[in-house]
């Protein structure tokens, strides 16, 4: 698409001996300072694979992106606009546990339960935490409520970067309901038989405890469907788990506490849970298949021992996950080490024997199907946003790393 | 009575297991070949269809199959699947030691060799990740430390470990803990001060008719018999006490005799600096004293600041911790990434990658990722081989696959820095170190499977453990 202003100027400098020398020329910068601020959303990128994530491995050829949307893929096209071209595009990358939040002062403390409070009103735009997702390639995130709540409340579906407020990054509000079994809910609550840390204590203080909250919420809420009298806070987003209009994502590291929230789902009938932070999901293979979950995997660690319990991530784990047909995707959590990012995780999986096309999927078209969004995002298909990132070699090999990444059609990592 | 009658059987036995020991294991034949689709002799080397012959722990030849002569009588290992690497070699570690860092400042006389835990699990995960040969070197928390130790990753005793004793001495020009800037700098230079005022003291002494040095060390009952009674002078360049000669070399006191190394231009310093404003202290002190050709910096990722000082230097370094360096600009608030080792291969800087990096422990993943990063291949390969053998004096020994080396070689399943690649077997000085199908630890990192009798251990360990 030719752009309209290079065709004025092209009439008109020539003709600006004398008398039009100022108009057009101040005409061009005002329309040029007016452009600059609206970022360019616009681009044909080459490379010499593109891995759409829909199964399609299109060698030598472009995708072509017009204000932020995929417009053309193909192989052979348009020349590379501006010098794109790459080794390899995928899609952006989607992390649906990456760990941005607000830390401790967003846990909402008046209840252990608390499934209407929305993390998206306790996030900061400006974290770091966003650039460095974007930074390597990760385009869509899952922002959750801290796990210091049994049951925290609903999380965001965002985009990385772009604008400058959470409303205007959002893809999907209340995407789903957050909660954590294991530890985490109860390792900063005191008993009140021990020296207090403070003046008050909280509960529950044990994995029982947790469990024991878990259970009487839905068991609350199907009493309030019966008894509107009965009705408390948060109860609409319980029916809309048990209707299964809303995802529930729990934390559950240990096998312990894959069992617990397996449990839980099938008591209560609620029919999308996602595991997250699964490490040992595998170890219960017949019961996480028989129960249709999600696992979310934590990053990777070389010691096997991962996660806020120590769950064991053996090399294989996503292959394992992969063989049994569950739906599965990876995480980065906070990334600060360049290594422990999403887009390693995929790497790592395939040395454990994960096929490269399983891989891709976790990391793109999987976390955007179990979040509702695989519509916008998630693979690179005509139509869709113009996520995508760009890489040095083939994607997740330790000897190729992120180079570029477009977001909405913005250019946010120039590999140039 | 009974002895004798059970002694027919029971030599027989043991002839049998060690019959059955010299077929099943080439680790007891004094030769080996392997064979391998491809050997990677060095970075810029390599040869497909190669043959490696290997004789009493070194390597004879080297060459494509066919034009190498083959004993007859040596077993095989390896196939047309194999890619043949040289062991990779780790410039610098604190790891596999109890407890790494020593409490006093300056520490010299002690050795590493007594903290060293042969059986340390990180001597494992050497043989597993294929790093053959290993500096072993005190913690970075000291201003002078031990003495460190080149080991390689097998044996029952430190002794069957070693490769070479007494080798490099830890400096930090880095604050140990509850020091600041400003004292470790000064602990550091006064530590040199020391010893050249501890020479003048014993030299005027001796010059006075006294013998203090030389009742000191009978007393500490050490020996000064042969070399150890001859007096020496002062060797090195940058200063000299003049009639040390008057001096038994063994009378010399422990503490100071591995700094008289350094100055005398016999050590090898390896000094931390553990942020870019250390690294003039560690090239002041290295200059003033006459070993900065013998001194390897150990840096933080944070000292890329400095590369421009250090390539002036002509330095080599040892990269540790991340190879990116993050960093937030104070007026716009952004994150800045620096990719360490591009900085310094751009200034001309010779460096080892540390495997004290990231949470993996192994130089073949550091390798890769440094390539990912920007690293040319070649650069790469050399900083976790060649480079790292140089800096520890065995240039001609390890790090490559030549005839007349060390047989340190490593039997991959593919390309050496591809994802999917496992170390098959190490050779370690012609033996056969590791097998991947008999290494049941990694066989529970891959696949979960626990070894035999743990059965449920792992969730006491694991989940109970909480």
């Amino acid at each position: 698409m030719k752009h309209p202003m290079h065709a004025i100027s092209r009439l008109l400098l020539p003709a600006s001996a004398a008398l039009f020398a100022l108009a057009p020329a101040a005409l061009a910068q005002a329309e040029g300072a007016k452009k600059s601020e609206e970022p360019k959303r616009s681009w044909t990128v080459r490379a010499d694979r593109i891995y759409t994530a829909t199964g399609q491995v299109i060698e030598n050829g472009f995708v072509a992106v017009v204000d932020g949307r995929i417009t053309a893929i193909g192989p052979a096209g348009p020349g590379a606009e501006d010098g794109l071209r790459v080794a390899a595009i995928t899609p952006g990358l989607i992390d649906l546990s990456p760990a941005i939040d607000l830390g401790t002062n967003s846990v909402e403390q008046s209840d252990e339960v608390t499934p209407n409070v929305r993390v998206a009103d306790a996030l900061d735009p400006f974290a770091l935490a966003f650039e460095r997702a974007l930074r390597s390639g990760v385009t869509t995130v899952l922002c959750s409520p801290p796990d210091d709540n049994v049951v925290g409340g609903l999380s965001v579906v965002l985009q990385t970067g772009g604008a400058a407020t959470i409303a205007e990054r959002t893809l999907k509000a209340d995407a789903v309901l957050r909660g954590a079994f294991g530890s985490q809910p109860s390792r900063r609550n005191s008993p009140a038989f021990l020296r207090p840390r403070d003046f008050f204590n909280r509960r529950p203080t044990t994995r029982m405890g947790v469990e024991w909250e878990w259970r009487k919420a839905f068991y609350d809420a199907v009493v309030a469907r019966q008894d509107k009298d009965a009705a408390f806070p948060g109860v609409e987003q319980l029916h809309a788990v048990m209707d299964g209009k809303l995802p529930l994502m729990v934390h559950a590291n240990a096998t312990q506490d894959v069992r617990t929230a397996i449990y839980l789902k099938e008591e209560f009938n609620l029919p999308r849970m996602i595991l997250d932070q699964s490490s040992e999901a595998w170890k219960e293979p017949e019961m996480l298949v028989r129960s249709g979950a999600a696992v979310v995997l934590p990053p990777f660690a070389w010691t096997g021992r991962v996660g806020a319990d120590g769950g064991f991530h053996a090399w294989n784990t996503a292959a394992t996950l992969d063989e049994l047909g569950v739906t599965f995707a990876f995480s980065g959590r906070d990334g600060l080490d360049v290594d422990d990012r999403l887009a390693m995780q995929p790497g790592y999986a395939i040395r454990g024997g994960l096929s490269f096309e399983s891989a891709l999927r976790a990391v793109t078209v999987t976390p955007a199907q179990l979040l509702g969004v695989d519509d916008v995002v998630g693979t690179i298909e005509v139509g869709k946003r113009a996520d995508l990132v760009l890489w040095s070699g083939k994607p997740f090999d330790f000897t190729s790393s992120v180079v570029g990444v477009l977001l909405n059609g913005e250019l946010v990592v120039d590999p140039r | 009575m009974m002895h004798v009658q059970h002694l027919p059987s029971l030599l027989s036995t043991a002839a049998a297991a060690a019959l059955a020991l010299a077929f099943s294991s080439p680790a007891s034949a004094e030769k080996l070949v392997i064979e391998a689709g491809r050997i990677v002799q060095d970075s810029a080397t390599e040869i497909t269809d190669g043959i490696l012959i290997i004789e009493d722990g070194r390597i004879v030849a080297i060459g494509r199959q066919g034009e190498v002569e083959k004993p007859w009588d040596a077993p095989v290992l390896g196939g047309p699947d194999v890619v043949v690497f040289p062991g990779f070699v780790e410039a610098h570690s604190s790891r596999g030691m109890d407890r790494p860092n020593e409490n006093l400042d300056v520490a010299p006389f002690l050795d590493v060799r007594d903290s060293i835990d042969p059986i340390n699990v990180y001597f494992e995960d050497c043989r597993r990740w294929g790093m053959t040969t290993i500096n072993i070197q005190q913690g970075n928390n000291c201003v002078i430390g031990a003495q460190g130790r080149i080991v390689k990753p097998t044996g029952m005793t430190v002794e069957e470990m070693t490769v070479r004793p007494g080798f490099g001495l830890k400096l930090s020009a880095s604050p140990k803990a509850g020091k600041s800037a400003a004292t470790q700098a000064m602990a550091l230079r006064q530590s040199f001060d020391g010893l050249r005022r501890y020479l003048e003291e014993i030299v005027q002494d001796a010059r006075d008719g006294g013998d203090l040095a030389k009742r000191e060390a009978l007393f500490q009952g050490r020996d000064l018999e042969g070399e150890k009674a001859k007096g020496r002078a002062m060797a090195g360049s940058a200063w000299k006490v003049d009639g040390l000669e008057l001096i038994p070399r063994g009378a010399i006191d422990e503490k100071q005799s591995p700094l008289l190394d350094l100055v005398e231009g016999r050590g090898t310093a390896f000094i931390w600096c553990g942020g870019a404003r250390e690294v003039h202290v560690a090239l002041e002190v290295a200059r003033t004293n006459g070993f900065l050709d013998r001194a390897v910096l150990v840096l933080d990722p944070s000292c890329w600041k400095a590369a421009d000082v250090i390539a002036e230097s002509g330095v080599a370094v040892v990269l540790e911790a991340p190879m990116v360096h993050l960093e937030r600009d104070p007026v716009t608030g952004k994150e800045i990434e620096t990719f360490v080792p591009g900085v310094f291969a751009e200034k001309g800087v010779r460096f080892a990658l540390s495997s004290q990096n990231s949470n993996s422990n192994s130089l073949w993943f550091q390798a890769a990722r440094a390539v990912g990063l920007g690293l040319d291949r070649k650069t790469a390969i050399d900083a976790v081989t060649r480079v790292p053998a140089e800096i520890l004096g065995l240039g001609d020994q390890v790090g490559a696959l030549a005839p007349g080396r060390l047989a340190n070689v490593l039997l991959l399943t593919g390309d050496p820095l591809a994802n999917d690649t496992w170390v098959q077997h190490v050779v370690l000085e012609g033996e056969v170190v590791y097998d991947r199908a008999k290494d049941v630890r990694n066989k529970y990192l891959i696949e979960g499977v626990e070894p035999m009798g743990l059965e449920g251990s792992a969730q006491q360990g694991g989940a109970g453990a909480r």
